[in-house]
């Protein structure tokens, strides 16, 4: 009851701000886990003359998604992936999936595609949602604006 | 119980509640002097101030919008609302704060702090019409109301320059013009809808929604600290620009500027004391949030304005000598023909022209097709009908095939496809002695209030008017040559999900057959007037805001002469 009455005041923990780093705490993840997962998620969208997903910190995101949104079975097939990526790669390379090069990390991950279709689709899903969702993304390539200021309802469209 | 200065705890009015209709009874209340209470039992919420998600990007948020699982799963009810999110949450009742007895499935949807759901309408201002006023008495259902269209277009007048609307003058008898701001655009698509239905349909029309969102301020918003609205279109967080209309923004800080009202957040309220010796109520009892603590206010007038569902249960639990089954409830209706909107069915398509066009920005409204049915005469196998949402938009996407370069090349790559439309129905309901409120005998809220009970259900006309939607609005939508017509029924989606609760406490001409008269002012308790959804007769089609608060202003006029007169 004292809970009940205590969370009409409440405002989520978020509301008095977050910082990249202050995400870092979730402990979803082993540090080990945690650099499979952020070269997975750089070998799906990499850096070239723009910025790859793990300078977005798109491996930060997915971990709090995870953690926090996703049920346990979900959560079950993402740990697994994880595994089955490392393995994978010492299988085909002889080494740890964070050893191998990008085109050895290239190689493993598009044979999941087949091998491991669920975590594949949800890694894959996942990135793009952090990436599409990130700072960079919104301000640069989709050119979201807080505050449009207008609504124009038929204008040319400018390929 | 807690005994305070009985001087320092009387005011002249008491004000129940700080939603939408309860801050314009503050405002209109301190206008003409008053000493005012205001009444709210969630936390205050400051204007600007206390949203604290208004200005954060979507990359800001944790989890980028999406509510951890946690929250979704303790919260089965309030999940399911569309507006409940990452960034609005706090702005929400969550389940266990407030249980209540779902004898039917209900989803009661509440926002408890200063200001309401007035933070998180969706800020539709569509008149009503005589076509509504008349509706039960010459369909034959409920009773007849006890006003007409007359007697509150002066007040709809009155609030809407207040609160600022935006719309076209249409010229439709069947939903009036009011004193509009300039209105949204229609895109290229709704705009070609609107024309198409024009051609085909002499009684049809497409028209853009009128919003309670300001488009061209005036001098009365600017004093009032508001500005244009910058269609930033997440209204639910706050705004900060006061660009829509709220309690927060709008009527609190006016009454509070007169420095006439007491603003007492945290305040629970648990009934209404009626004085047996003077035959009328004397003021209210409150349990304080946090405390738990209960005290007694006294005014000479109270307005009960808690939302329908609430102001229905403070009344069923205000029991006296007189009036044991309720205050004023004589005629044992009190909670009895509770009523909502039917939003079950929607109808999509696609339209494969316009195709060098888009649009630009973004919009908080969208165009709105007035009810068409059984208007002038009954034509169908069921009574009254519907009026519906209609909206085109471009999509636009990205492939997402591959990985590497080659995902990351699509990703930048914006495709654009072709325009969808939709639209959602929004249908009366026939108020009914079987759908109803009641208190629970045993089980009590978590502070000793007892529970709500909701036995509140769909009925064969509803069910007959959904289908008609479906296969009028596919008739129209393939008249205008839309591809891929789908109507969808969601039969699961419970009452409550419309947030248009409404009666339980109606108003009538017959104090047998209705709790309150054509001032809102109960048949039997003088002193205690209902301006919220709780006093609604019937539902008509329209999104009801824009009514409780012409209703509100009206009442309090009355009330504010009749104390004059030394009647109150």
């Amino acid at each position: 009851m004292a809970a009940a009455v205590g969370g009409l005041l409440a405002l989520p923990a978020w509301a008095n701000g977050w910082t990249q780093e202050s995400l870092k705490t979730s402990g979803f993840l082993t540090a080990p886990q945690e650099e499979i997962l952020a070269e997975i998620v750089e070998t799906i969208l990499p850096a070239t003359t723009t910025p790859g997903a793990k300078a977005l910190g798109v491996h930060t995101f997915i971990e709090k998604i995870v953690a926090d949104c996703l049920d346990p079975k979900a959560q079950e097939t993402f740990k697994k992936g994880l595994a089955a990526t490392d393995a994978s790669a010492k299988q085909l390379h002889g080494k740890a999936f964070t050893a191998c090069d990008a085109t050895q990390r290239t190689d493993v991950i598009s044979r999941l595609s087949d091998s491991d279709k669920s975590f594949f689709s949800q890694i894959k899903g996942l990135t793009v949602r952090g990436y599409t969702s990130s700072e960079y993304y919104m301000t640069n390539i989709a050119h979201y604006k807080l505050i449009p200021g207008h609504y124009y309802g038929c204008v040319p469209l400018n390929k | 119980m807690h005994y305070l200065d009985t001087k320092a705890n009387t005011f002249d009015a008491i004000v129940v509640g700080s939603g939408i209709s309860g801050g314009w009874a503050a405002k209109e209340l301190t206008k003409h002097g008053l000493r005012t209470l205001v009444l709210e039992r969630g936390r205050d919420v400051k204007h600007v101030t206390d949203y604290p998600t208004t200005n954060m990007n979507p990359w800001e948020f944790e989890h980028r919008g999406q509510l951890p699982r946690e929250i979704r799963e303790q919260n089965p009810i309030v999940s399911k609302c569309y507006a409940f999110y990452e960034g609005s949450s706090h702005f929400f009742v969550k389940d266990a704060e407030h249980p209540y007895v779902q004898e039917k499935p209900f989803d009661w949807i509440r926002g408890y702090q200063v200001g309401g759901k007035s933070l998180l309408w969706a800020r539709q201002t569509q008149r009503w019409s005589d076509f509504d006023f008349d509706g039960p008495a010459r369909d034959g259902f409920a009773v007849d109301w006890p006003i007409r269209y007359a007697d509150l277009a002066p007040w709809y007048s009155y609030v809407e320059k207040f609160a600022g609307i935006s719309g076209n003058k249409d010229g439709l008898p069947n939903l009036p013009d009011g004193e509009f701001q300039p209105p949204h655009q229609m895109n290229c698509v709704e705009d070609f809808f609107q024309k198409q239905i024009a051609a085909k349909y002499k009684d049809r029309h497409v028209i853009q929604g009128r919003c309670a969102h300001l488009t061209d301020p005036k001098p009365i918003h600017f004093q009032q600290g508001r500005a244009q609205c910058q269609h930033r279109t997440i209204c639910e967080r706050g705004c900060p620009f006061g660009g829509y209309f709220s309690s927060n923004a709008s009527t609190i800080p006016w009454a509070a500027k007169t420095g006439k009202m007491t603003l007492r957040p945290d305040s629970v309220v648990h009934s209404i004391i009626y004085d047996e010796k003077k035959g009328k109520a004397k003021g209210v009892r409150v349990i304080d949030a946090h405390t738990k603590q209960m005290t007694e206010y006294y005014a000479r007038i109270i307005f009960v304005n808690a939302a329908a569902l609430n102001t229905n249960l403070i009344l069923l639990n205000s029991t006296s000598s007189r009036f044991q089954n309720g205050l004023g409830n004589d005629n044992g209706l009190l909670g009895k023909y509770i009523a909502f909107h039917n939003y079950r069915a929607t109808v999509s398509g696609e339209y494969d022209g316009f195709l060098d066009k888009t649009t630009d920005g973004r919009r908080p409204n969208s165009p709105y097709i007035p009810r068409f049915r059984n208007v002038y005469k009954q034509e169908t196998d069921f009574l009254r009908g519907y009026a519906a949402g209609f909206s085109a938009g471009r999509s636009s996407y990205n492939k997402q095939d591959g990985i590497g370069t080659e995902l990351k090349d699509n990703l930048f790559r914006t495709e654009y496809g072709g325009w969808h439309v939709g639209s959602h129905m929004m249908g009366e309901t026939i108020p009914k002695l079987t759908n109803f409120v009641a208190l629970d005998a045993n089980l009590k809220d978590p502070f000793g209030i007892p529970q709500l009970r909701v036995s509140v259900d769909y009925d064969d006309n509803d069910e007959k008017m959904t289908k008609d939607y479906m296969e009028q609005l596919t008739e129209m939508f393939t008249a205008a040559g839309f591809k891929n017509v789908r109507s969808y029924d969601n039969s699961k989606k419970a009452p409550g999900l419309d947030i248009h609760e409404m009666g339980g406490v109606r108003m009538g001409k017959d104090p047998k057959t209705s709790l309150l008269n054509k001032w809102n002012q109960f048949h039997n308790c003088k002193n205690v007037f209902v301006t919220d959804g709780a006093s609604m007769t019937s539902t008509s089609t329209q999104n009801p805001s824009l009514t409780y608060m012409a209703l509100t202003a009206r009442a309090v006029d009355y009330a504010v002469k009749e104390m004059k007169k030394q009647n109150l």
